[in-house]
């Protein structure tokens, strides 16, 4: 079957400067020709048929069309596509429906020509971002693919053609706030910070000492703003040692960087130096370990590029670790090679070798670990300073799941969205380059899937600690699909200074405000908190599980199995007690006896939260 | 006989015990005819640690000149070792291991010598007998009936002494049938499908040999078994091929020129020695713990455990769909009938019937359908997967059963009215047990050898009050709907809690699970 690529896979850093511009500058698209064709069918289809989806605030349609959409599953179904500027939306009559975020739409492409012969060999193939891909089929007559796929071009990859992200088009309204949720002074009060030995500092109030950072940052009492600045200029990108968390009881401290710049000639830096014993003076610790979650090789290897590691001779008060996890292109082939065999169809016949051959589950494990070292070491009151080349994916992983371990506040609903907010928001993760919101550029090479990682990372944990955690699968899930879906700011743009460059926190709504506003569905029956308590997963090949559910979640047999009949059951009898208990409440009213008076006292700790509506566990878009 | 001519030495002082999550724990150990005693008195308290010797699947010894090291491999899978002092000493105490943990005869077993206070020997051993199970069964009366041919186990000695057959057939014809069919076990009744009739036989393979021996008797019964609905199907657990091999050693299959009404299925299920290999594979894989080169998933996927899970899940499907949405009557047999035709069997039941699915149900089916039917538990766990003897009938049939279970279990975790404990016990007793229920053959040598009146019967025992709410899902909400497993590779799983029950990181899932079983519990308490 011949393919005409459409997109071209190149002009990535082009991208980047799109990503960070495009909403500035609406451009005037309607006055564009190409597009008039399309746009006349649109507004003629919006007169037909009503839509059986309903629409967000601020979603429009743009087109519907009569397509065959190739299900891999169940074979051809005839049916409608709506396309609108939030999502694609599939309808058949017996029971088929797709409903796809534009924003999970990472290439589309024309498959097949005019001439091409054979059944259904004549559309469009759609490359998802969330493990799926979609081909639908056309007629060949008349180019009756062109509007469609202009159309589908233009608002999946708003940014390449000076369009809005949907979320700065939606008009949703939510009874929370999610903006409110991260307050950085109040996150390091509740640390019990500023010490006497950590200060906070508004040193990079307008970005200026590092444009990738927060503008709040906390730093050894010791370091004066001078010291800093010297610093800065020896740490990548200017992403010096900070504060991310510390143990109320023994202060050690979690810190982030990026590498320092020792290049080929083996710099020294006496201010970093010195830096890092301050940071280790702080609580005593006798040998500051720093974690390089590299391979050594590659550590080795930046050198080339200016970068490096801090050796043992220049930094004799710190013990340097590497962690084996690979960059982002290898996690990018890893994710590329499950997808493979998972979807369309799962490949049976060598399953679990070919899972391994994917190391996918490998990769969880080197990161799990990791993480598990850095907690280990703070448990035992050593300070750590934890960095990668620039400190913005692997070591966003590593302190974020160290602290999950370690603190059980980020075990909470609110708790692990200021944990996000924190360690991969504000501490500029490249969401808008590792995912490519808005982006036509599918093969840049910049993008990775580490956050994803990250949330699977979190999957194993909450599945070997079923009561650790107050939130559940579904959170994970639903934090995943709006991670590509663009309907809000949250993930959107690489760091904070882009944020306010954008207007983000104005004029998006916040993925928070979705989940706060009906708390109750993201809510892990079975937790109960225990707040002194630290994780340790087992970060054993024999101990991590394919996450089945999220990997595997288009293949009709295994969504079957998707919602937690235990969950489930848990609620109906969680229910089951309130009802029982209230009843028992008002015969306490006519009659108090000493056994009642006990009985509700015990309901009181775990009157938790009985849903009436339990919903089906589909992905709310 | 006596047990201390063996034991040369009874007692050791200061022996260090090492085992999985307990720091070393000096102490006295003693070898009495059927455990090993080990105790530590530091102050006042004082530990006793009780291993029965049957559980002993291998003995390592590393003696050396003023002492010893004795490694004790155990069919629950865990691994001990004792530091032992003198070097003779050790040598006494390994030679008394492996002599006792290897005892043959039946009645020299420690459920002939176990009298627990709370349990009597004039308890009702065993849960139901077939006179009770047709009895209960009142609406497939008018067309079969229980038959008592085999009544002083003639016919068949691995049957049990009653057993159900088409009403039409007359038991003169059954002992006809049974010539023909490999150690007597003719076809027999093991379930009624209520809601169309249908049901399931099981039988061993028919000795039609080289010549294409036939018997009119045979098609006789088969035919009668079928009567009316005009198609039945036979699920062969061999392939064809071996099927066909078969015939050269005086077996063979219902050819269709005999059987003209039955449709044959082929599915291949191994056994014996290669289910043996298997599992130690397994083990060993779960086992290695060294950290170079990770290739666990392609270990795991060596042993082909899984696959072996996924063959006899997916011919239990494909029997109960015969049954379910066909609506057709099916015959299960392999060769001799009493490994994966059972398997087989058991499972499409557990499939279709939501009686097999609550604590009694099954209990009452592994009676029914292991047991009674004659699966020969004494030489399939005469050894588990440690054990360097030369492997002879050894095979973990059961493990294989208990393991598919634990699958449906996990994939519809409300089905169930047992518990995953439940599942891990039957493995652990049936290797080694204080109870007669796993010991012996048949149900013909545990009469003989008195087991009914001198041991005490496990499955009484787990459905005592007390047991009972552990080994009980408490979410349990049964389903009258059949339950059809995913046998997709990604939905099968290694069973951790069995086979990773040992190494050091279990323990806190354990914890965990034992942490939602109670919040379940108090829950349902309440209301």
């Amino acid at each position: 079957m011949a393919r005409a690529v459409f997109s071209s896979p190149n002009a990535a850093a082009a991208a980047n400067i799109l990503v960070n511009f495009a909403v500035l500058h609406i451009a005037t698209w309607s006055r564009k020709s190409q597009f008039n064709s399309a746009l006349i069918a649109s507004r003629e289809s919006l007169k037909m048929e009503p839509l059986a989806v309903t629409l967000l605030p601020g979603e429009e349609r743009v087109i519907d069309k009569d397509i065959m959409y190739i299900c891999p599953f169940s074979g051809p179904v005839k049916g409608k596509v709506f396309i609108t500027n939030y999502r694609l939306y599939f309808k058949s009559d017996p029971s088929v429906t797709l409903n796809v975020p534009l924003g999970a739409i990472g290439r589309v492409e024309k498959m097949g020509g005019a001439s091409s012969r054979g059944e259904n060999s004549y559309g469009l193939d759609i490359t998802c971002k969330d493990m799926r891909n979609l081909r639908f089929a056309l007629k060949q007559e008349g180019h009756s693919r062109r509007d469609i796929f202009d159309i589908l071009f233009r608002y999946a990859f708003p940014l390449s053609h000076g369009l809005l992200l949907f979320a700065y088009l939606s008009q949703e309204k939510y009874e929370e706030n999610g903006w409110s949720v991260y307050k950085p002074m109040e996150e390091f009060r509740r640390q019990g910070l500023p010490t006497d030995k950590w200060r906070i500092t508004f040193i990079n109030d307008n970005y200026e000492l590092c444009d990738t950072y927060p503008t709040i940052l906390v730093v050894p009492f010791k370091a004066t703003e001078e010291d800093l600045r010297k610093v800065s200029t020896f740490r990548s990108r200017g992403r010096i040692p900070v504060l991310s968390w510390i143990h109320r009881e023994n202060q050690a401290v979690i810190c982030r960087c990026s590498q320092p710049l020792v290049g080929m000639s083996g710099k020294r830096n006496k201010d970093d130096e010195r830096y890092l014993d301050v940071i280790r003076e702080a609580n005593g610790t006798a040998k500051l370990t720093i974690y390089d979650a590299r391979p050594s090789v590659n550590a080795v290897a930046n050198k080339a590029t200016g970068g490096g590691y801090e050796g043992d001779d220049t930094y004799q008060n710190a013990e340097l670790v590497f962690l084996d996890i690979h960059n982002i292109h290898v996690m990018r082939e890893s994710l590329k090679k499950l997808k493979d065999i998972v979807y369309p169809n799962v490949e049976e016949s060598h399953w679990l070798s070919s899972l391994e051959s994917t190391h996918w589950l490998e990769h969880i494990k080197l990161v799990l670990s990791g993480a598990i070292q850095v907690a280990d070491k703070i448990s035992g009151g050593n300070s750590v300073v934890v960095h990668c080349s620039d400190g913005w994916d692997r070591t966003a992983q590593l302190t974020s799941l160290a602290m999950l371990m370690l603190d059980s506040h980020y075990r909470t609903l609110r708790g692990f969205q200021v944990l996000l907010e924190k360690e991969w928001i504000s501490f500029g993760h490249k969401f808008a380059s590792r995912i490519g919101h808005g982006d036509k550029n599918h093969a840049d090479q910049d993008r990775s899937p580490i956050f994803v990682q990250f949330i699977d990372c979190v999957w194993q944990m909450t599945k070997q600690f079923p009561t650790a955690f107050e939130f559940n699968e579904r959170l994970l899930m639903t934090i995943l699909d709006h991670l590509f879906s663009c309907r809000f700011g949250t993930f959107l743009y690489n760091c904070e200074s882009a944020r306010d460059t954008n207007e983000v926190r104005s004029k998006t709504v916040s993925l928070w405000s979705l989940v706060n506003s009906d708390s109750t569905s993201y809510l892990n029956p079975f937790y109960t908190p225990e707040s002194s308590r630290v994780l340790y997963p087992v970060a054993s090949m024999r101990h991590l599980e394919l996450w089945v559910t999220y990997y595997i979640r288009w293949n009709p047999r295994i969504r079957q199995q998707q919602q937690s009949p235990v969950e489930q059951r848990y609620m109906e009898l969680l229910a089951l007690r309130d009802e029982y208990l209230k009843k028992l409440e008002e015969l306490q009213l006519t009659d108090s006896s000493p056994n009642s008076s006990h009985l509700s006292n015990s309901s009181a700790s775990n009157a938790a939260s009985p849903t009436q509506h339990i919903n089906h566990l589909h992905t709310p878009f | 006989m006596e047990f201390s001519e063996h034991i040369k030495t009874a007692n050791v002082e200061d022996v260090v015990l090492r085992r999985p999550f307990h720091p070393p724990m000096q102490g006295t150990l003693c070898v009495t005819g059927h455990h090993l005693l080990f105790s530590n008195r530091d102050g006042d308290s004082s530990r006793l640690v009780l291993l029965l010797l049957r559980n002993i699947d291998a003995i390592e010894k590393r003696p050396s000149v003023s002492s010893g090291t004795i490694t004790l491999k155990c069919k629950d899978l865990c691994v001990l070792q004792l530091d032992i002092p003198g070097m003779e000493e050790c040598l006494n105490i390994a030679r008394s291991i492996e002599y006792l943990s290897s005892l043959d005869i039946v009645s020299d077993m420690y459920p002939f010598f176990y009298r627990p206070l709370k349990l009597s020997l004039q308890d009702q051993w065993g849960l139901s007998s077939p006179e009770q199970n047709y009895a209960q069964m009142e609406e497939l009366q008018d067309r079969w009936r229980l038959s008592h041919v085999n009544k002083d186990y003639s016919v068949c000695p691995s049957y049990p002494p009653a057993v159900i057959v088409p009403h039409s057939i007359d038991d003169e014809t059954l002992v006809k049938v049974a010539k023909f069919r490999q150690g007597g076990r003719f076809p027999v009744l093991c379930y009624y499908h209520r809601k169309n009739g249908m049901v399931i036989m099981r039988s061993s393979q028919p000795l039609t040999g080289a010549n294409r021996k036939r018997c009119r008797e045979d098609e006789l019964l088969l035919q009668a078994v079928i009567d009316g609905s005009g198609l039945g199907y036979i699920i062969d657990t061999r392939s064809n091929q071996q099927a066909q091999q078969a015939r050269m050693t005086g077996g063979g299959f219902e050819s269709k020129s005999s059987y003209s009404c039955w449709k044959r299925l082929h599915r291949q299920l191994e056994r014996g020695k290669v289910l043996q290999e298997s599992l130690i594979k397994l083990v060993e894989a779960c086992g290695d713990h060294s950290h170079s080169v990770d290739r666990w998933l392609s270990k795991l996927e060596n042993s082909k455990w899984l696959s072996h899970v996924h063959t006899a899940l997916a011919t239990a499907g494909l029997l109960a769909e015969c049954v379910e949405r066909d609506g057709h009557s099916v015959l299960v047999h392999g060769s001799e009938g009493t490994d994966a035709t059972l398997l087989v069997s058991s499972l499409a039941q557990l499939i279709l019937d939501p009686n097999t699915r609550t604590l009694d149900g099954f209990l009452g089916l592994l009676e029914r359908e292991w047991l009674l039917a004659g699966h020969p538990f004494q030489h399939r766990c005469a050894h588990s997967a440690y054990s360097h003897a030369r492997l002879r009938l050894e095979a973990p049939v059961f493990v294989l059963l208990l393991d598919c279970v634990w699958q449906l279990a996990r994939q519809f975790p409300l089905a169930m009215g047992f518990s995953e404990p439940l599942l891990l016990r039957l493995a652990r007793e049936v290797y080694a047990s204080d109870y007669g229920t796993f010991l012996c053959n048949s149900d013909q040598e545990r009469c003989a050898a008195g087991v009914k009146e001198r041991t005490h019967c496990l499955f009484q025992f787990l459905l005592k009050p007390s047991e009972r709410e552990h080994y009980s899902n408490p979410l349990y909400e049964p389903t009258e709907l059949a339950i059809w497993p995913s046998i997709q590779p990604q939905s099968l799983q290694l069973w951790r809690g069995l086979f990773l029950r040992w190494t050091q990181h279990a323990v806190h899932l354990e914890k965990a699970q034992e942490e939602l079983r109670n919040l379940v519990i108090e829950c349902r308490g309440a209301s």
